[in-house]
């Protein structure tokens, strides 16, 4: 079939099964912002605000369905925008495919009007990048792009078009199967690893399984659910692995790392093998790495060789899709349990409860606190909502208490901890998951670093829930000032606007909350509401999330407060 | 420990390859001490020799990341002892007069090299040979004063 250019990158999405586009039209991309017209009952565009939204909300679709998440943006400055979001893709391997114009090729090199090099700025945080120069290579590269950034370890591509290529003709072919010689991300476990993994497992006292984000890539939940039972194997979360087994398994043991909780921490260096699955031992999760699991034998399952023996020494490296090794490890395990290694993580448990949560969840005096909200909102939703949350204090409130029943359900920016993620991905997950529950959880410093994406909101009429913990501060960094700098809060303090008539101009509901007696039928209103719906809830100010592993210590100098 | 290591790198013959080879070595900090690339026998491929001086823990680390690059198909870390290799190197040399002229090619033939270019002021030598072999002539050559002196990085085929 003939076509221009930039009907064919529309086909191409279409063949692609996209069927929503997050973006930002100017005038190196009218060209398909002119063919999307004629698309508009097959592919839906959110007209966004700022690009950098229209990253975080397609990385947000992404992590909410695992479909890749689509933007457009202009050349210049529309796709230096985007560099944000697509950075933050890259560290939390979210499938995202983003399609910039670009000036027309022979000005390109001229520093013409709007140009920009977009490979040269994106080549570091993209899995793969491409320029389109001829119209006849768009439907092969768009293929390619949607392949690469969903296969393997997912990741973010970009591919630039330039205004030529989009007027350009061709004649209409989208490959149905790509192949890349040398791209073949290996799926399928060494059946060798598998059982020295299964030998190590079944001989182990205290064997203790990490399971991240990789888990929910797979698809692997049940997977990862099956082989624990059948080894008895205690199990903690990093941040991206929070929803991959529900909260309530007696066999989760919580999550690790910073601020996780205290057992899966101080245990860890217990442990004498640790099966980590999908994760990829982030220095948030391992702190000081030389006293990081002295005593453990390492198993480690990750798609992506580059991860084993990146960070800690594996004894038995397996690279596999988690879902198909986790299933061949399961076959190969006895049935066992480790009851005594689990009540320890449990008295653990008992002792941050007294010392920690306890206060935390249930305080009867004072200021309202974010774990209180978060308690209340998880046992308010049954765990059953999509939380998505900004980044700060809130955060790891949110991951600590919020107890997520069900899969891809705690969505954030993990790897860069993006303030500013959270309300255009929380509008993202939405447009993912329409029929569920999807809340929002910010700062109030991280709210209105994409707080213009409330226009989109209201324009699209999502009813996305967005609630602020409001604690007048740049919380987290405020909490370090007063632990590791002598309480100088440098620029730390924020001199809030009114968000809730701020929500107003906007056209979307919002309320305050100061009292505790308000906060229950607040949070009811937020949940029962069919419209977008904004709470603002504000909380102690200088509240400290504890436990916490200091930077740089090791996770067994974990401070209960 | 620092060691000398090439790394071959075998890819697609696509733009922006060698953008990511070099920053891979660059966000770790290992300096590339030379880096060459060339069509091969397979078409639409490309060969890279790259030589750094690192800890062979790192080298093995971003070799690894290399594979990341969606275009590589292939990379293999070597030593010195596994592998044939060359590089090639032109001298500018000053010749002050024939005597000058007559030393210097009996201290080119004397190290296998060529005279590829000679004018009444200055000639032009090329070495072919190991790095320390270029060195050497190098040295050599220093004392009669050298205008120009280029060489082209590392080839190398593997023994096995
Ligand atoms: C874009 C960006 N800038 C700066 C930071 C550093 N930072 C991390 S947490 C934080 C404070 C966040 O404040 P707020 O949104 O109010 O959340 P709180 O910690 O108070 O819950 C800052 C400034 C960041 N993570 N991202
Ligand atoms: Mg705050």
């Amino acid at each position: 079939m003939k076509m221009m250019g930039s009907q064919a990158v529309m086909e191409s999405l279409v063949q692609a099964g996209v069927k929503i586009v997050f973006g930002y039209p100017g005038g190196a991309i009218m060209p398909i912002y002119d063919a999307l017209y004629d698309y508009q009952d097959k592919i839906k565009h959110v007209l966004v605000r700022h690009e950098q939204g229209a990253a975080h909300a397609a990385e947000g679709y992404a992590r909410a369905c695992g479909k890749p998440g689509v933007c457009f943006a202009t050349s210049g400055p529309g796709a230096t925008n985007l560099v944000t979001g697509i950075a933050d893709a890259m560290l939390d391997s979210v499938p995202i495919v983003c399609i910039t114009g670009q000036v027309t090729s022979a000005l390109i090199g001229s520093d013409a009007f709007q140009e920009a090099d977009v490979i040269g700025v994106t080549t570091p945080i993209t899995k793969w990048n491409y320029q389109i120069i001829k119209a006849a290579e768009i439907p092969e590269v768009l293929a390619k792009a949607f392949h690469i950034a969903t296969t393997g370890r997912p990741g973010p591509v970009v591919i630039d078009i330039t205004k030529d290529a989009q007027f350009g003709r061709l004649d209409f072919f989208y490959p149905k199967k790509v192949t890349i010689a040398s791209y073949n991300p290996n799926l399928f476990p060494h059946p060798k690893q598998i059982e020295l993994a299964a030998e190590l497992l079944n001989n182990a006292k205290r064997p203790y399984v990490l399971f991240g984000h990789g888990v929910l890539i797979a698809k692997a939940e049940k997977e990862l659910r099956t082989l624990i039972e059948k080894g008895g194997l205690p199990a903690a979360a990093t941040l991206h692995g929070i929803s991959a087994l529900p909260a309530d398994h007696p066999l989760y043991v919580g999550f690790l790392g910073m601020h996780g909780n205290y057992g899966p921490n101080v245990l860890s260096n217990k442990a004498d093998v640790v099966l980590a699955v999908g994760m990829r031992f982030d220095d948030r999760v391992t702190g000081r790495l030389k006293d990081y699991l002295p005593r453990a034998k390492i198993i480690h399952i990750d798609i992506d060789p580059a991860e084993l023996n990146k960070n800690v020494k594996t004894y038995i490296p397996i690279v596999a899709d988690a879902k198909i090794a986790l299933q061949e490890l399961t076959q190969k395990i006895k049935k066992n349990h480790h009851r005594p290694w689990l009540a320890e993580f449990r008295k653990c448990d008992q002792l941050e409860m007294t010392k920690v949560i306890k206060n935390e969840s249930y305080p009867r005096a004072g200021q309202i606190k974010m774990a209180e909200v978060i308690t209340m909102l998880s046992e308010k939703t049954k765990g059953r909502a999509i939380i998505v949350v900004d980044v700060g204090q809130h955060q790891m409130v949110a991951a600590r208490y919020y107890k997520p029943v069900l899969a891809d359900s705690f969505i954030t920016s993990g790897g860069m901890g993006t303030m500013g993620f959270a309300l255009p991905a929380g509008m993202g997950a939405k447009f993912a998951a329409p029929e569920r529950e999807v809340i929002v959880v910010c700062g109030d410093g991280g709210f209105q670093m994409n707080i213009q994406e409330l226009a989109t909101i209201a324009q699209e009429q999502i009813p996305l829930k967005i609630i602020i913990l409001n604690n007048s501060y740049l919380g987290m960094v405020r909490q370090w000032q007063e632990l590791f700098f002598n309480k100088r809060y440098s620029s730390t303090r924020l001199q809030n606007p009114d968000f809730i008539q701020i929500a107003k101009g906007f056209y979307i509901k919002g309320e305050k909350v100061q009292d505790r007696s308000d906060l229950s039928l607040a949070l009811s209103r937020l949940i029962k509401a069919k419209t977008p719906y904004l709470l603002e809830i504000m909380v102690e100010k200088e509240g400290n999330v504890f436990p916490m592993v200091p930077s740089g210590a090791s996770v067994e100098e974990i401070r209960l407060e | 420990m620092k060691h000398l290591s090439t790394i071959t790198v075998f890819s697609q013959n696509t733009p922006g390859v060698l953008y990511r080879i070099a920053d891979l070595f660059l966000r770790r900090k290992i300096n590339i001490e030379s880096l060459t690339v060339s069509e091969i026998e397979l078409p639409g491929q490309s060969r890279f020799t790259i030589t750094v001086r690192a800890d062979g823990d790192l080298v093995e680390k971003v070799v690894k990341q290399l594979y990341r690059i969606i275009e590589v198909s292939k990379v293999v870390d070597s030593l010195d002892h596994e592998l044939i290799f060359k590089e090639l190197s032109f001298i500018k040399v000053h010749t002050k007069d024939a005597a000058a002229r007559h030393e210097l090619e009996r201290l080119a033939q004397m190290s296998g090299a060529k005279i590829t270019y000679v004018t009444g002021r200055f000639l032009v030598i090329e070495k072919a040979g190991t790095e320390e072999e270029i060195n050497n002539i190098y040295q050599l050559l220093k004392p009669y004063g050298i205008k120009e002196f280029v060489r082209s990085g590392r080839i190398a085929v593997f023994k096995e």
